[in-house]
Formats: C-alpha cells, sequence, structure tokens
C-alpha cells in the first residue's frame, strides 16, 4: 500500500513537474534588437507568441500604424503588427526546449522552423533555421515583467 | 430534429467561443506592456545585425554553371626567366606572338557552400568550399604553335592552348568569415581564404605548398535597419596576381525596399531592384582571379603560374522556385584584366601590385565576350 501510494506520489510529482516546465516560457519577451516586445502564450497545449509593443509603430512611409506589407499572402498584409503571431505551434519537449514550431520573421515575410531552448527562467535563446538547425541564427530573448 | 437542435446549439456556442477569444485578443490594451521592463537588471548588450533590410538571399548553398562565348586568343611565346637566369625578354608593349587560335568555350560547372558554423547575435563564423572548374574548347589556328616550346632542360612542352584545352582549369578555395559586433552600431568582419589553383585533376592534387592565401579586415558601422557602410584593407588575388587593396562596402536600402546597394569593393558592387517579394535584379560587376600554375611549365623547383583576372560587368536575376530554394540567372561581359603568367621563384609569390615594374614571363590578350551563369540556391531569405 505505501509502495503505491509513492509511486502515485511520484507520478504526480512528475507530471506537474513537466507542466510547470513547459509553462515556464509563458510570459512578455524582448529579442536581442530590443525593439520589440513578445508575448508567448499557451492555447491548448501548444505555445505561441505575438507581438504586443514596438519601439516605432507608426511606418515612417504610410503615417499609418506599421503592417505586415511583406506577408507573401496579400490577404495578411494589412493586419496590424501589433497583435500579430510570429511564435507558432511550440510543443514542449521537456528540459527546457520547445520544438515544432516556426518563427516568422515581419522584415522579409518568411517564416523559419525554430527551436526554443530556455538556458535560464529569463532567458531564451530562439535559433530559426532553414531545412536542418545548422542554417540558422540564434537570438537571445529576456524576460520581461511589469514596472512595480 | 432534436439532435439536430442539440449540434446546432453546439456550433453556434462553438463558433461564438472561438469569436469572443479573437475579440478579446483584438481588444487588448496594447498600451500596458508600455510599462514592462526587464525582469533580470543585468545590462543587455545589443549587436549589430549582419544584414541590412531588403538584401538579396544569403547563399548556403549554390550550383552553377558558367560559360563564356567564343573569343579570339593570343600567347606570347613561354620564357622562364627564374629558371635560366636571363631576365625576362618578353617585350610588354609587343610582345611576340607565339600561339594564337579561338576559344568556342569556356566554362564549367561552380559549387558554392558557406555554412554557418557559429551564428548568435554577438558572433558569426561562416565557412565554405567551393569549387570552380574552367574547361576550354580551343581550336588552335594552323600556323600556332609558330615555333614549338621547349622546357629549359631541352625537352619540348605542350602549347599553353594545348594544355588548357587537355586539362583546363580547376581551383578549390576554402573561405571563412567572420562577424564581430562591437556594439550596436560597429562591427568587424574578417575573412581568410586559401585558395589552390592549376591545371591539376581532381585525381591528382598539385603541391599544398601552391596555396595562395588572402585576407580581408573590414570596420563598419550599420547606421540603421537600411544602410551600413565599413572601410578596409584587403590582400588578395582577384586581379590575378597577389596585391594589397583598400576595401569599401556600402550596403544600402530604400524606405520602400524597391532600391539597394550591395558593394564589397573592389569584389564586387550591385544596384539591386526588387521586382516583388520573392524575385530581385542586380546590375554590376565581380571582380574574378586567381593565380593558376600551370604544373607542365614549373621546373627547376619553380612555379609558373597565369594570373587570371577578369571583371564582369552583368545583370543578374534572382527569383524563388519553392521555399528556400532560389534560381539566378546572370549574363554580361568578360572583360579581360590579366591572363599574363610569372615563373615565381620556388613557391613563393611577389608583389607587383599595380604599379610594380617587373616583367612577366608571358604576356597573353583576349577578346572579351559575353558570358551566362545559371545556378540554383539553397538560401536563407
Amino acid at each position: 500500500m505505501k509502495t503505491k501510494f509513492f509511486l502515485i506520489a511520484f507520478c504526480l510529482l512528475g507530471y506537474f513537474g513537466f507542466a510547470q516546465g513547459a509553462g515556464d516560457i509563458v510570459g512578455v519577451w524582448e529579442p536581442g534588437h530590443g525593439k520589440a516586445k513578445v508575448k508567448i502564450d499557451k492555447i491548448d497545449d501548444k505555445f505561441y507568441g505575438k507581438i504586443v509593443w514596438l519601439q516605432e509603430p507608426i511606418d515612417t512611409v504610410t503615417g499609418e500604424p506599421k503592417v505586415d506589407k511583406n506577408n507573401p499572402d496579400e490577404s495578411m498584409q494589412s493586419a496590424p503588427l501589433r497583435g500579430f503571431r510570429i511564435l507558432k505551434d511550440f510543443e514542449y519537449k521537456g528540459e527546457g526546449i520547445w520544438e515544432e514550431g516556426t518563427i516568422y520573421d515581419p522584415e522579409n515575410g518568411t517564416s523559419y522552423s525554430c527551436i526554443i531552448t530556455m538556458k535560464d527562467e529569463n532567458t531564451l535563446d530562439i535559433r530559426g533555421y532553414v531545412g536542418v538547425k545548422t542554417f540558422g541564427r540564434t537570438d537571445t530573448w529576456r524576460r520581461l515583467i511589469r514596472k512595480k | 430534429m432534436n439532435y439536430n437542435y442539440k449540434i446546432f446549439a453546439l456550433l453556434v456556442l462553438f463558433g461564438l467561443g472561438i469569436t469572443a477569444i479573437q475579440a478579446q485578443e483584438d481588444e487588448e490594451d496594447y498600451s500596458k506592456y508600455d510599462d514592462f521592463e526587464l525582469e533580470d537588471d543585468t545590462p543587455v548588450k545589443r549587436y549589430a545585425s549582419p544584414k541590412i533590410s531588403g538584401m538579396s538571399p544569403q547563399k548556403f548553398i549554390g550550383v552553377s554553371f558558367d560559360a563564356q562565348m567564343p573569343y579570339k586568343y593570343e600567347f606570347s611565346k613561354v620564357t622562364f626567366p627564374q629558371s635560366l637566369d636571363n631576365g625576362f625578354d618578353v617585350d610588354e608593349e609587343n610582345p611576340t606572338i607565339n600561339e594564337t587560335g579561338r576559344a568556342k568555350f569556356t566554362g564549367g560547372l561552380r559549387l558554392n557552400t558557406n555554412i554557418p558554423i557559429i551564428s548568435k547575435s554577438s558572433f558569426v563564423w561562416q565557412s565554405g568550399i567551393n569549387f570552380m572548374d574552367t574547361r576550354y574548347n580551343i581550336r588552335e589556328n594552323l600556323n600556332s604553335p609558330r615555333s614549338p616550346l621547349f622546357l629549359p632542360d631541352g625537352t619540348e612542352a605542350r602549347s599553353l592552348g594545348r594544355i588548357l584545352n587537355e586539362d583546363g582549369l580547376r581551383n578549390i578555395n576554402w573561405t571563412n568569415t567572420f562577424f564581430f559586433p562591437m556594439n550596436e552600431t560597429e562591427f568587424l568582419v574578417f575573412q581568410t581564404q586559401m585558395d589552390l589553383s592549376g591545371n591539376y585533376g581532381l585525381d591528382e592534387f598539385q603541391s599544398l605548398s601552391t596555396i595562395r592565401y588572402s585576407a580581408a579586415a573590414i570596420y563598419g558601422r550599420r547606421v540603421n535597419d537600411y544602410f551600413r557602410w565599413g572601410v578596409g584593407v584587403s590582400r588578395t588575388y582577384r586581379v590575378g596576381n597577389l596585391n594589397y587593396v583598400p576595401v569599401i562596402m556600402f550596403d544600402w536600402t530604400s524606405e520602400n525596399k524597391k532600391w539597394g546597394t550591395e558593394i564589397l569593393f573592389p569584389a564586387r558592387a550591385y544596384v539591386r531592384y526588387k521586382i516583388n517579394q520573392n524575385s530581385l535584379l542586380l546590375a554590376g560587376f565581380d571582380l574574378e582571379g586567381q593565380s593558376y600554375r600551370i604544373d607542365e611549365y614549373s621546373v627547376n623547383g619553380n612555379s609558373y603560374e597565369i594570373r587570371r583576372g577578369e571583371v564582369r560587368p552583368k545583370l543578374e536575376f534572382q527569383t524563388k522556385i519553392s521555399g528556400y530554394i532560389w534560381a539566378s540567372v546572370q549574363a554580361g561581359l568578360r572583360y579581360d584584366w590579366s591572363y599574363d603568367a610569372d615563373e615565381l621563384d620556388g613557391d613563393a609569390d611577389f608583389f607587383r601590385g599595380f604599379f610594380g615594374d617587373q616583367d612577366f614571363g608571358m604576356i597573353n590578350n583576349f577578346e572579351n565576350p559575353f558570358f551566362f551563369n545559371v545556378g540554383i540556391n539553397f538560401v536563407s531569405p
């Protein structure tokens, strides 16, 4: 009986431990260039990130809020960049790694395969790549919190 | 019927739920994110990005076929000033022409790689092996060569036209590029290159002591997302023989991203026009060159090398085929900068520069034909 109790407790601990690790990525993050803030949320079992702040929110050419004008899908070219999901479909794989997702670069309208690695609770390594992980670039994102 | 109503009600509720979530997202008050700051107090060091907005896609792997249209050539007699110690006896102004003919075809396969070894915000190291095969289909004139070619030991050798026709020229290159951003604006670029060039076959490499080394160092400033410039120096073989030249980088993109420049002078300089999201046009020039060892003429421990340098004013069209696969088509003029030859003392090269008065061992001239190049590339847009 005691053994069963410990076994169940161990499994539950393991489950909650896993769940907690997966959710660590949720929050607001700043990419390496510091020109945007990205909020990562969990929706169902996957993780998504959208732009919630831009250092320069107004397009200097049009004078209007920036839109996703480089999107290859014409119907999306008028979508505001603020609120745009640039991280999609990430699944937690354990050990602080989220995979199977994509990152979108509004600069050129291209989506790249992506892997996210949590270096510590306030730092993410985001590697976008084409084809295989070798052909990519890693950016470091830092966690943001609301000013106290 | 009752069952259908239940399904309908569920669908309506589900639809309303999605709409509600969407509305919630759309109505989010983004101003609250103005107040977010770094959780960690550690100062953040930001780095200049290794590229600017709107540049042509970076090529990771490329395969292309290069071909020059037919042209006439004139080669002087071959002299061996180092081996025979009799000085240079080629009149550079009026060289004695010994070989004439027509190159009906010049070109071949080119393989290029540029693999990111380390690629992160604070440091980028890219490395690539490149291979360029140049085959010739030469028809010598009836009276060519005018006199047979004898090596210093008295044995007869093939004419240069025949060597090019039978062997062709090959270049294997290893390039390493290092990008060091110092801060958000300033950066340094270092590039090293090793080239093995000659009429060797792939089953019979020439001595590695004939590898030629090139290098460049650039200091640059990334002014904004649309403009960066840099200045530096390079040791290069792009004009055929060893040279030390200043380098100027000037990459710029207009705000609407339609126009731009991609300049790394003197190696290349282009004006860029973006046709649409998936295709662009480059107009400008490339400077290509290397020092090619001719094994048959390399006697007495010396190295006999053709200083091949060519300027290629051209138009290049790049377009996306699918995903990260892009095609490129180039057409332009192959302008002969140099095809002269030196006999080097041992394998050691020397610096002639643009103003040096050392005489050449051979003085050779080409007509300047059109060329084209078609390729397929694996790129990062």
